[in-house]
C-alpha cells in the first residue's frame, strides 16, 4: 500500500511530502527524504520488551511489572528527575508535564543541550521571526550561521532556501545570495556565496561588528575580527542590507560556544538593527522533530519552556540550577525518569555517570546509551512510524504526525498515564 | 599537542543514531577530524589512534585528517566519545562547552572502545541484542 503525504519524525524540518510503501507491519519503501529520514523509517530496530537490570545482566519483564516498578521508584525518590520529550508527540509530554506536578519533580526536555540558550535570548530581546513558508516564498539573503543544514537538516536547503523556488523568487539559485558563517569549513560552506570562517569563540565580536558598520559605524572596526577581514564583514553588511528579505538561520555554534546565550541575543540585535534597513527574520535550527513541541507543551501548561522545578509545589525555572546537566551534575536526583531521548550518549561523562548511580527508567523504543545505565527500560511506539500525534516544526507551526503501521507497541503516552493513574491512586488527593 | 574540541551533527550520525551498539555508529562517533598539519606534528597518519584528555575525562579515537578543520582544532560528531571529555560545568546557563572544550592530544596504540564498553567506564551494564 503506498500512504501519501507522510510526515518524518526525526528532525525539525518534519517534512511532509513523504510518500511510503508499507505492507503490514513493514516499511518497504521511502520516497522523497533524505537519508535521516529512510535510516528513521526503513532502519527502526526495537527492544523486544521491557529489560530490568540484574545483578548478572538483564531479564525480560511483563509491560505491568515494569510501570509499577516505575511508579514505585518516582513515588519513594525525593528528588526526582524526568527528562527527554523531544522525540516524541505532544501528548506524552503533556502527560509528563502532569506526572512533574504530581510528584513534585524537575521536567527538563533536549533543548536545554541544544536551543536551551536561544531560548534566553528570546526571553530577554524577543524572536523576530516568521514561518519558513515565508522565507521560501520570499528570502532572497539567506545566512546560515553556526550550523551545517546539509548534515543536520538536509532538506532545508531544497524545501526553502537555496535550490527552493520561491513565490517572488522563482530562480532560486541565481536570486538567492547564501551566506554561511562557521569555524568550520564544512559542506554548507562548500556551497555558499560568501563562507565566513570565523575563530573559535569569536560569533560575539563578529556580530557587534555587523551591528556598527550596519549603524554606520565602519570606522571603527578593525583590520580584522575573530579572524575575519573588515573587507569580507563590509561587503556582507552590503548584502543583508541591500536584501529584500535576508533571513538568518542558527545552530548550536551560538548556542554552544563561548558567550552562549549572548550570542544569540547579539544576532537578534543584528536582526533588529537590519529591520531599519529592510525586512529580516531570525530563527533556530531546531533539532530533535518535537523539540519545538516540548517547549510548547512545557510552556502553555507551566508557564516556562524547559527545566521546570515542582519541588516547591507551584512551577519555578531557573537555568543553571534546574536544568537536567547541572542537577546531575551536583549528584542532586535520585531518580530519573528518561523519556525519548539519550542523555547516556548526549550528556557530559559526569552527568551521564550519575544516572548509573541512581534508579533510573527509560521509555524509548529503541536500545540506546541510556539502556546501559537505566535499571528499567519500557518500549514503545516511535511517533510518526506506530503513533500518531502532534509535533512542532522548527518555525512553530504544528503538524500532525501519522501512524502509518502498527507494530504492537504501547504509545508511550499510555504507558506514562498507568504510571501517573498508580502514583495518583498512591499519593492520594 | 593542546587543542579545542568542537562537537556537531553529520549525517552518517544521524543515519545510526538509533543503533548506537552498530559498527557504523562507533566508526563515526569515534573519528577525530584532525588538520592535516596537525596531524603531521603529531607524527600520525590518517586512521591511527589518539588519545584525548581533558581534565573531566579521557578517550581513545580514531584520527581522521580534515582541511576544514583549522589548526588547533579538533572536530567530532556528539555522542558518547565526545561527551566522555566534555566538562559538566554550564556556567550559569543549563548548557556544557560542547563546542570550546581544551583538549591535549597525543598518538596512542590503545584500542577505540565500544559504547556499550564507555557505558561500563562510568557504572552502566551494556545490553546486547
Amino acid at each position: 500500500m503506498i500512504i501519501n503525504d507522510v510526515v518524518c519524525p526525526f528532525c525539525g524540518c518534519l517534512c511532509d511530502d513523504l510518500e511510503l510503501e508499507v505492507e503490514g507491519d513493514r516499511i518497504l519503501r521511502v520516497q522523497n527524504g533524505c537519508s535521516l529520514s529512510e535510516a528513521t523509517f526503513m532502519n527502526d530496530t526495537r527492544l523486544p520488551a521491557p529489560i530490568r537490570r540484574t545483578a548478572s545482566g538483564w531479564e525480560e519483564i511483563p509491560y505491568a511489572d515494569a510501570i509499577k516498578e516505575t511508579a514505585d521508584i518516582l513515588r519513594d525518590s525525593d528528588r526526582p528527575l524526568l527528562y527527554g520529550w523531544s522525540s516524541t508527540h505532544g501528548e506524552t509530554q503533556s502527560v509528563g508535564v502532569h506526572i512533574a506536578e504530581r510528584i513534585g519533580a524537575v521536567i527538563d526536555n533536549t533543548s536545554t543541550v541544544c536551543h536551551g540558550p536561544s531560548i534566553l535570548a528570546i526571553q530577554e530581546v524577543g524572536h523576530p521571526g516568521c514561518t519558513l513558508g515565508q522565507v521560501k516564498n520570499r528570502a532572497d539573503v539567506i545566512i546560515y550561521w553556526g550550523c551545517n543544514p546539509i548534515e543536520a537538516h538536509p532538506r532545508h536547503m531544497s524545501r526553502y532556501t537555496t535550490f527552493a523556488t520561491g513565490f517572488f523568487v522563482p530562480d532560486a539559485q541565481r536570486e538567492r545570495t547564501i551566506i554561511v558563517v562557521d569555524t568550520r569549513r564544512n559542506d554548507s560552506g562548500g556551497i555558499a556565496d560568501e563562507f565566513v570562517q570565523i575563530e573559535p569563540g569569536g560569533d560575539y565580536a563578529v556580530l557587534s561588528a555587523l551591528r556598527a558598520i550596519v549603524r554606520g559605524k565602519e570606522s571603527i572596526i578593525p583590520k580584522k575580527v575573530a579572524g575575519i577581514a573588515k573587507e569580507q564583514l563590509i561587503r556582507i553588511a552590503g548584502i543583508c542590507t541591500n536584501a529584500k528579505f535576508g533571513a538568518i538561520f542558527f545552530g548550536l555554534g551560538l548556542t554552544m560556544s563561548r558567550g552562549k546565550y549572548k550570542n544569540v541575543r547579539n544576532a537578534i540585535e543584528l536582526t533588529d538593527e537590519l529591520n531599519r534597513h529592510t525586512k529580516f527574520v531570525i530563527s533556530p535550527m531546531r533539532g530533535h522533530g518535537n523539540v519545538y513541541g516540548s517547549n510548547e507543551v512545557f510552556t502553555w501548561m507551566t508557564g516556562y519552556p524547559f527545566a521546570v522545578d515542582f519541588a516547591r509545589g507551584i512551577a519555578f525555572y531557573n537555568p543553571g540550577e534546574t536544568t537536567a546537566v547541572d542537577i546531575l551534575r551536583r549528584g542532586e536526583c535520585d531518580a530519573a525518569l528518561i523519556v525519548a531521548s539519550d542523555p547516556g550518549a548526549h550528556f557530559p561523562r559526569a552527568a551521564a555517570e550519575h544516572l548509573a548511580k541512581i534508579p533510573t527508567v527509560l521509555i524509548d523504543p529503541h536500545v540506546n546509551a541510556t539502556t546501559a545505565l537505566s535499571r528499567i527500560q519500557i518500549p514503545c511506539t516511535a511517533a510518526g512510524i506506530d503513533a500518531a500525534g502532534t509535533a512542532y516544526r522548527m518555525d512553530g507551526v504544528p503538524i500532525r504526525l501519522r501512524k502509518v503501521i502498527d507494530r504492537g507497541y504501547p504509545d508511550d503516552a499510555e504507558i506514562l498515564k498507568k504510571i501517573y493513574d498508580r502514583l495518583n491512586g498512591e499519593l492520594g488527593p | 599537542m593542546n587543542c579545542i574540541l568542537n562537537t556537531g551533527r553529520s549525517v552518517s550520525q544521524g543515519v545510526s543514531v538509533e543503533h548506537k551498539g552498530s559498527e557504523e555508529y562507533r566508526s563515526v562517533a569515534s573519528a577525530c577530524l584532525l588538520n592535516t598539519v596537525d596531524m603531521l606534528v603529531l607524527g600520525i597518519e590518517d586512521g591511527a589512534r589518539v588519545r584525548i584528555s581533558s581534565p573531566a575525562g579521557q578517550v581513545v579515537l580514531t584520527a581522521r585528517s580534515s582541511d576544514g578543520v583549522a589548526r588547533g582544532e579538533i572536530f567530532m560528531t556528539i555522542g558518547p566519545y565526545a561527551n566522555h571529555i566534555i566538562s559538566s560545568e554550564t556556567h550559569g546557563t543549563g548548557m556544557p562547552d560542547f563546542k570550546n572544550q581544551k583538549v591535549d592530544v597525543e598518538a596512542t596504540d590503545e584500542p577505540v572502545l565500544s559504547v556499550g564498553e564507555l557505558m561500563e567506564e562510568i557504572g552502566g551494564m551494556r545490553y546486547d541484542h
